[in-house]
């Protein structure tokens, strides 16, 4: 599985699983007819996936998703979709789907075929140690 | 805005008139088959995975023949809703255990806040609450009068 496909993975069932926490909007789905179990399931996937991800991911994973909630921005336009800063043409990854990690907000930037600019990098994460700066090409 | 469904967030190629499958596993598959093939999601496959997950927490379906499976994903593109019928019906799990009969997919970009996406969810559900409203989905010719009932509801 790529990196991408690994974050993205992860990343909607933590999307799901806050809105289950969130008491107000479960309520209201609740009694509009929706059934919501129990999500002890849905946090044992959760946390097979986040076994899953490339170890040098999951420290910016965790580091941003305590920081923000959603640890992961999508980026349109050349903007990241979390902090909404313009990001360098030098952080373009070519054609194919890439992450990298936002400079700007340390956010894990997904960014999918259709926003995809010019360069051929791979997918490459960033070394554990690294503080969120400029996204980092390396031969996978 | 990418974060929001908009009334364009109906589009006749996001429409399946009649669903031939029976089975509530099948129908996702077509519906996110259509999204796919309609530009909405960039991983197909990874959105039914999210969509199965949901589904195991309990019946998207709040009876009355109709049921609103959502997404709120990266895989998705563009906040969308995709709208398919079964005239046969589809065994999903309602709590007055009847058949479903119009299904509409709610697919929202992952920036879209979780208020926003539950808020259209309701609201598509909402809209197709009433017997009439069922009534004209069902009987609906072109996806136009599908779209000009279901516009309503969009925020």
């Amino acid at each position: 599985m790529s990196a991408a496909a690994a974050l993205i993975r992860l990343h909607d069932l933590d999307l799901l699983l806050a809105e289950l926490r969130e008491v107000s909007l479960a309520a209201r789905l609740r009694r509009a007819g929706f059934a919501l179990g129990d999500a002890r399931d849905l946090e044992a996937a959760r946390a097979r996936r986040f076994g899953e991800l490339d170890p040098r991911w999951r420290h910016h994973y965790e580091r941003a998703g305590r920081r923000y909630g959603a640890a992961v921005a999508s980026v349109r336009g050349r903007v990241c979709q979390g902090c909404f800063m313009t990001l360098p043409r030098s952080a373009s990854r070519g054609d194919a789907e890439s992450v990298s990690l936002c400079e700007s907000c340390g956010r894990i930037l997904y960014r999918g075929r259709a926003e995809s600019e010019v360069s051929e990098s791979p997918v490459t994460p960033p070394p554990r140690s690294a503080s969120p700066g400029p996204p980092r090409s390396r031969p996978s | 805005m990418h974060g929001t469904l908009v009334p364009s967030a109906l589009d006749p190629s996001l429409f399946i008139p009649d669903l031939k499958c029976r089975r509530k596993d099948s129908a996702l598959a077509e519906l996110v088959a259509c999204a796919g093939r309609g530009g909405v999601l960039r991983h197909p496959e990874l959105a039914l995975e999210l969509l199965a997950a949901r589904e195991a927490l309990g019946s998207t379906s709040p009876g009355r023949g109709v049921a609103v499976p959502a997404i709120r994903s990266l895989a998705v593109q563009h906040g969308r809703v995709v709208v398919a019928r079964s005239r046969r019906g589809i065994e999903w799990g309602a709590p007055d255990e009847l058949p479903v009969h119009v299904i509409a997919l709610v697919c929202s970009p992952a920036e879209c806040p979780a208020s926003q996406h539950v808020e259209t969810v309701l609201r598509v559900a909402a809209a197709m609450k009433p017997q009439r409203a069922r009534a004209k989905l069902m009987e609906a010719e072109t996806f136009e009068a599908i779209a000009a009932l279901l516009r309503e509801a969009l925020p």
